[in-house]
């Protein structure tokens, strides 16, 4: 029987990765305790920026704090990458933690039903929210 | 930061063109007075999705015209208004009209507003007259006994002699219904009973390609739709999501599993869908029917057996998604309306107990995954397909071409060689020859197209002219699955085009002659295309009057291209209308008559490499047959030898071959001989003479000679030998080398050497100016 994964589609095509030489273009700030606010436009077009500074924490050894309470607008492209995120993170056993709560995010997490993958449950109750 | 839009506008075109060509069939297709819902639907989509697309990508003015169709149409869907034969003309042009916008906007010229203006207000003003449906328009319905009894469901609701415009008009009202209550997307309006719709709902697996958001689409709108139609339950798989490191920010690498709840129609969510048809798998399934699914169960090792079906055991998925740890990948959510039940609770009477579906639910999903191509995959139109640049076909059957040539080498090679592994390799060579054949026939289907591509635009046509020119046409069009290469399709289009308007022209005689005649008022155009051998056989027939001998002889008497007493056979006469400049209609209209007609449907169809036929019956009608070959990158052929060369005939153009005796050739006056063949006299050409090559046989009853026919004139081409039938690649001598009369390109035989193809017109053209000179 083919092990592949099933969605492991063929079809991925290697062009090389969207980094961009925007590095703090953004309105994103990364503070020193290892936080980030995440910008208010997280779609598509702004998802390669939020990327590259995510991926400056993967490492972290402290708790990510990721501080949602500015996002306005937020696509499948955008909610992908911190999907990817959180998901790394915790299987390095490393933990992300929300911080604000964004209506835009949460109804996109649940429609897209990407909340149990962001442990995003029960979000939007504290202003704080450890992930488990 | 904005995302750049441009990047989408050529699949916007080309998509708005695609579906402007079907938004005309479906308006051809409409029936006046009883219009089908669903056709309806189809057009309103059409308008809607190209309002949206064009609103996006700011332009204003295609935004601003399909706006106003689409109010229109909505009367239309709603039954507030008729379709009438004006408004059918209206919206016929209207389609015209977007597409000249799009086709300006697309090149950035522009537009011509004045046009578009003017139906944008012919369109308004049809809204603004809308006039309450008339009373039911008996004429139209077919006679039927009163009493006799309906097949169907909602028939025997009905007792009036025109049960189908009730029908039709009461499917009308029931939608305007939904529509009222319905959201604000045009897919909760669009209800029919032919659509299949679930009752309970629809489960949707929804893979989107890669390039998904790269095409300007966003699963979240998507979801966010669903959700308006039902209540919908998500479940993503992101079992395809890379490590971050090496996700590509704009590659989709999600992929869904929807239960959405509700009577829903599925048009309403392949509408959802539309935007994304060709850059996802979507598949729909009515809950409850585990037709598929339970061929999938059966493949399954480990899946409960105990009656619960597969769907039922990717239910019991999200009730255990808690405890499969975020590398299984299967996440689940919950329902989204506000009477979910709590993700621990099992959702399905028949769950397995949630113990031991941690085990069993995980890879029962994955079965599913992994057997989905076998099962139906009812993506929307013709998803699964790929747009690739001619180009890249082109080269693809060029290097096929190469290695077809390569083959015939090494096959003629090893059949010569001897020894112990010469066996073993004379296998693999046969091997390696299937292979390739295999492979060249792919690679050509691949250009492939139906000659639907072609036809379509004839219905239109048709009806324009017909309406013009006062005359009742029925169309028929047959075989249109046909398919054939795309340069042949490209380039047929005019000569058909021209040949339709000729039948209607002239064929089809005015509706007071043809019931004169005993014939129904409306004449028949008939386009037919099938496979006859190795080619194509299209077929343009109508039941008209037939070509008229005697005002074709007149004309040609008159022109000084006969002699006042040539009498010709009928074939002879019908060779007349090929000749250039050569009409018979007394009047020119600006469909024919210009007499730049004929000539040119057989100048262009024999630079396909196809010919002409024509047969008429006076009072019965004409039909011209046009055979084409499949391809033009391949040509059946037969080899001959002349002296140390080898040249290819194709085999369309050869009638016959045989051994002349020297009782039937007759030498003429001068150099020229002919020979006796079926009671006619055939003209000899030597091939030698006129490629200067050194034969082995000079006198002609010690060669052959090949019957072959060329610009409706046969000859006799006289050879050494005849060596073989093969399928030869062409390869272009004019790109390769320069234009030469008589050779219509070269080919590389297996042993490596060049053979030209010969060009029987050119051949015949050649022989006689050299005979002239």
């Amino acid at each position: 029987m083919n092990k592949r994964k099933p969605g492991a589609a063929t079809r991925a095509t290697r062009r090389g990765r969207s980094a961009r030489s925007m590095l703090g273009a953004g309105t994103e700030h990364k503070t020193p305790s290892d936080s980030f606010a995440v910008a208010a436009e997280c779609t598509v077009a702004d998802a390669g920026l939020l990327k590259i500074h995510l991926a400056k924490l993967l490492d972290a050894s402290a708790i990510v704090t990721l501080d949602i309470s500015a996002v306005q607008r937020i696509d499948t492209a955008g909610l992908q990458v911190i999907a990817a995120f959180v998901r790394e993170r915790e299987s390095r056993g490393r933990q992300v933690q929300w911080r604000g709560q964004a209506p835009a995010l949460s109804n996109a997490a649940r429609l897209l039903g990407l909340s149990q993958v962001l442990r995003l449950a029960a979000i939007g109750a504290q202003a704080v929210e450890t992930a488990p | 930061m904005t995302i750049d839009l441009t990047q989408f506008h050529d699949a916007f075109f080309e998509e708005s063109f695609e579906a402007l060509d079907s938004m005309e069939t479906a308006l051809l297709k409409l029936d006046i007075g009883a219009p089908e819902p669903e056709l309806i639907n189809t057009i309103f989509r059409v308008a809607h999705s190209i309002k949206g697309g064009s609103a996006t990508f700011g332009f204003s003015d295609i935004a601003s015209f399909t706006h106003s169709l689409e109010t229109l149409l909505d009367e239309l869907r709603s039954g507030a208004m008729q379709v009438t034969l004006a408004i059918s003309d209206l919206l016929l042009k209207s389609v015209d009209v977007m597409r000249a916008m799009l086709r300006s906007t697309q090149a950035k010229q522009p537009l011509d507003i004045q046009k578009v203006s003017d139906l944008q207000f012919d369109l308004e003003l049809a809204i603004a007259q809308k006039n309450p449906a008339p009373p039911q328009p008996v004429a139209t319905v077919p006679a039927v006994a009163p009493g006799a009894s309906f097949s169907g469901s909602n028939a025997g609701a009905f007792s009036t002699v025109t049960p189908n415009t009730d029908a039709a008009s009461a499917a009308v009202h029931v939608e305007s219904t939904v529509a009222a209550n319905g959201a604000d997307t045009p897919a909760a309006t669009s209800t029919s009973d032919s659509q299949p719709t679930a009752a309970c709902g629809w489960e949707i697996i929804f893979r989107p390609y890669r390039e998904l958001f790269a095409r300007g689409n966003d699963p979240l709108r998507m979801m966010r739709e669903l959700a308006e139609l039902g209540e919908l339950s998500v479940q993503v798989d992101t079992s395809a999501l890379p490590r971050f490191a090496d996700l590509e920010s704009q590659s989709c690498y999600l992929a869904w599993n929807i239960r959405l709840k509700g009577a829903i129609r599925e048009e309403a969510i392949r509408q959802v869908f539309e935007w994304a048809e060709g850059d996802c798998d979507l598949e729909l399934r009515p809950m409850g029917a585990p037709a598929t699914l339970a061929a999938v169960e059966a493949g399954t090792p480990g899946a409960p057996s105990s009656g619960a079906s597969a769907a039922q055991a990717t239910q019991s998925a999200p009730a255990v998604a808690k405890s499969v740890s975020t590398a299984d990948a299967v996440a689940a959510d919950a329902t989204l309306s506000g009477r979910s039940t709590g993700p621990e609770e099992p959702r399905h009477e028949a769950a397995t107990p949630a113990g031991t579906a941690t085990q069993q639910a995980t890879p029962v999903l994955t079965a599913v995954k992994e057997t989905r191509p076998e099962t139906p995959v009812t993506a929307i139109g013709d998803s699964g397909s790929i747009r690739v640049s001619v180009e890249k076909i082109d080269e693809l059957m060029n290097t096929v071409g190469e290695l077809v040539i390569t083959q015939a080498m090494l096959s003629q090679l090893g059949n010569a060689l001897e020894g112990p592994n010469a066996e073993k390799l004379r296998a693999g060579l046969a091997q390696l020859e299937r292979n390739t054949r295999e492979l060249q026939e792919s690679v050509m289907r691949v250009r492939m197209l139906p000659i639907s591509f072609v036809f379509s635009r004839f219905p239109r046509m048709v009806r324009d002219i017909a309406q013009r020119l006062g005359k009742q046409i029925e169309l028929k069009l047959t075989g249109e699955q046909t398919e054939l290469d795309k340069t042949v399709l490209e380039k047929i289009g005019d000569p058909l085009v021209h040949l339709v308007r000729n039948s209607i022209d002239h064929g089809i005689e005015l509706p007071e002659v043809r019931t004169a005649a005993g014939k129904p008022a409306a004449g028949t155009v008939h386009l037919d295309a099938c496979h006859r051998g190795g080619n194509i056989a299209v077929e343009v027939s109508d039941d008209g009057g037939g070509l008229d001998k005697e005002r074709i002889l007149a004309k040609a008497r008159s022109r000084g291209l006969i002699g006042p007493n040539d009498v010709l056979t009928d074939d002879q006469v019908h060779e007349l209308i090929f000749l250039p400049g050569f009409s018979t209609a007394e009047k020119t209209t600006d469909l024919s008559g210009r007499g730049v007609g004929m000539d040119v449907v057989r100048r262009n169809v024999k630079e396909l490499g196809g010919k002409i036929e024509l047969r008429s019956e006076p009072g019965r009608g004409s039909r011209f047959i046009i055979t084409l070959p499949l391809t033009l990158a391949i040509v059946d052929g037969q080899s001959v030898a002349v002296g140390s060369e080898t040249y290819i005939i194709p085999l369309i153009s050869i009638v016959e071959s045989m051994r002349l005796k020297e009782t039937a050739i007759s030498r003429l006056s001068g150099h020229n001989e002919v020979f006796s063949f079926r009671g006619d006299y055939l003209p000899i050409i030597r091939l030698h003479e006129l490629f200067g090559v050194e034969p082995r046989a000079r006198a002609l009853h010690e060669g052959l000679v090949v019957i072959a026919e060329g610009d409706g004139r046969r000859v006799g081409l006289f050879v050494d030998d005849l060596l073989g039938q093969q399928q030869v690649v062409i390869k272009s001598l004019e790109a390769n080398y320069g234009h030469v009369e008589g050779v219509s390109g070269a080919t590389i035989l297996g042993d490596g050497s060049v053979a030209l193809i010969l060009d029987v017109t050119g051949v015949i053209h050649a022989a006689s100016l050299r005979a002239a000179a």
